[in-house]
């Protein structure tokens, strides 16, 4: 099980950091409300609710490392596909990202989660496989 | 046990050893499968905007070649002008069947009067054969004074109910089919909309929309059946003074050659790349046919034959060659769909994402190579090991 852990805490640092850097509010844009006031658009909150999924993420992914018992590897291995199902869910349905197709939000934040939920919830599977294999 | 048991419990048994086959196996799949499906995603694109304009001749002033094709194949906007008067010369030239205008126009980016920085494209409805007959199949009417359709990327902002162009309200009455090119980008009115347009934005836009009297950007021709478009082209050259004409098989070429250098140095790379990791992939299995000779030299003694020895080390580079080959197709192909338009604007190439069928076949046939590859590189080793004494194996 070392190596879909590696994979899933290396996965949790990408799903954290990344959206960070491709939101438009970092690029220095945001909405303008009729008083003038400026808010941060959908795609700054889903990098902010990326964090918060990426950091029990990075737990799971480090316990899988050093457990051995089956039962607690079968269990982690479910939370972490679970939280990679939430990692695709909040660009594409829970919060949402930019409308312009060519906002950075649009162009890497979004494939960017949506592949790094992916590979997640197959590594997770994968290491839900193996923990049947595991020893006690 | 069978031979695909033996094998199987082969490859777990070794997990190091094949974690490094599959994962070579995986990136060089992933690799050549990307590259791949990128130059076939933006050779699709090009000829799919070519049976989109439907012209045999495009004709634009001269000089403005790259300038016209860049805006068509990756929505920059353009301002080119040439005199209207070219039409009734490009209409009377013999093998022309039907001629139309266009004009080229641009929104402006961050102004208040306009929704977003588009490529605005305004055709003539009564001569126009590219747009019109998409819209009466679509549609089933043709766009009026104020509406406009767009391309498959053109939305109305959120809360808005229509498009602002030179503070002019534009009604979105619908999306044209994704093409991977700038033209998804692109707003396609009437010329009676552009001039509305125009005049509107002396009052309400930042800046006023410019359009030279009796001038258009380019016209597209067709041609009567038999006619050679090349000939027309060069004929259109020599009549009318101050113009380029493409014919329809010479257009997009600065993209062609683009593609084409861009095939050959990554398949170079990707060429060495394939061999070296091929060559990791034969050292690891003649590594491990080293470290069980004892093993298959207990198995020739208990009556396996050459060729079942031989089968057992094969079918476990096979396994790790599908299960890498696969894992990699799929990879790559889930990494280029949703990374479509970050190619188109780093690449500067416009991409259509193939089809399905088309997916299975280029990913049957990367595979397929995957597995001959893996094969070739094991084969050596594979015979050395099964060919040696089982007395001399054992001993060792």
């Amino acid at each position: 099980m070392k190596i879909p852990a590696v994979l899933i805490v290396i996965l949790a640092i990408l799903i954290g950091t990344l959206p960070y850097f491709f939101n438009c509010q970092y690029d220095g844009k945001a909405l303008t409300l009729e008083n003038g006031r400026q808010v941060p658009m959908k795609c700054y909150w889903t990098a902010q609710a990326s964090l918060a999924v990426a950091v029990p993420l990075l737990v799971v992914g480090l316990l899988i490392a050093f457990s051995r018992q089956k039962e607690t590897l079968r269990a982690l291995a479910l939370v972490g596909a679970i939280l990679g199902i939430m990692v695709i869910l909040l660009p594409t349905r829970l919060i949402g990202v930019c409308q312009h197709p060519g906002a950075s939000c649009n162009l890497v934040m979004k494939p960017a989660l949506i592949f790094a939920g992916s590979l997640v919830i197959s590594v997770s599977l994968v290491g839900l496989v193996i923990s049947r294999r595991s020893v006690e | 046990m069978t031979l695909l048991q033996l094998a199987w419990k082969n490859v777990v048994g070794s997990a190091f050893r094949s974690w490094i086959v599959f994962l070579c196996v995986l990136v060089v799949t992933a690799l050549l499968f990307s590259t791949v499906l990128v130059i076939r995603g933006a050779q699709d694109s090009l000829r799919l905007v070519q049976q989109r304009l439907g012209a045999d001749v495009v004709v634009v002033p001269e000089g403005t070649e790259t300038q016209v094709e860049t805006a068509l194949l990756m929505g920059q906007p353009v301002a080119v002008w040439m005199p209207r008067e070219n039409l009734d010369r490009i209409a009377g030239i013999p093998g022309v069947a039907i001629v139309t205008p266009q004009l080229y126009l641009a929104s402006l980016a961050n102004a208040p009067c306009c929704s977003a920085e588009m490529f605005l494209m305004a055709f003539d409805p009564q001569t126009d054969f590219t747009i019109t007959p998409w819209l009466s199949q679509n549609l089933g009417h043709e766009l009026g004074l104020g509406e406009a359709i767009g391309g498959s990327d053109v939305f109305v902002p959120y809360g808005e109910e229509n498009i602002r162009i030179y503070g002019y309200e534009i009604d979105l009455s619908g999306n044209l089919e994704r093409t991977g090119t700038g033209l998804d980008t692109a707003l396609f009115f009437t010329f009676e909309t552009a001039r509305e347009v125009a005049q509107v934005s002396r009052t309400k836009a930042v800046r006023p929309l410019e359009i030279p009297s009796d001038s258009i950007s380019a016209a597209l021709a067709r041609v009567v059946p038999g006619a050679d478009p090349r000939l027309v082209a060069l004929q259109i050259v020599h009549d009318v003074p101050g113009v380029a004409a493409i014919p329809s098989s010479g257009l997009f070429q600065t993209f062609h050659r683009q593609i084409s250098g861009l095939l050959r140095s990554v398949l170079a790379i990707l060429g060495i790349t394939s061999v070296l990791s091929l060559v990791l992939v034969g050292l690891v299995f003649s590594m491990a046919a080293n470290e069980r000779r004892r093993e298959t030299g207990v198995m020739r003694a208990l009556g396996a034959t050459h060729g079942a020895v031989l089968r057992s080390l094969l079918a476990e580079a096979i396994i790790l060659a599908f299960g890498g080959g696969i894992t990699g197709i799929l990879l790559a192909a889930l990494a280029i769909y949703l990374f479509r338009n970050l190619i188109v604007l780093s690449l500067g190439l416009s991409f259509l994402f193939p089809s399905f069928p088309s997916l299975v076949a280029l990913g049957g046939g990367g595979l397929v190579l995957a597995l001959a590859g893996v094969t070739l590189a094991v084969l050596p080793p594979a015979l050395r090991t099964c060919r040696q004494d089982p007395a001399v194996a054992m001993r060792e």
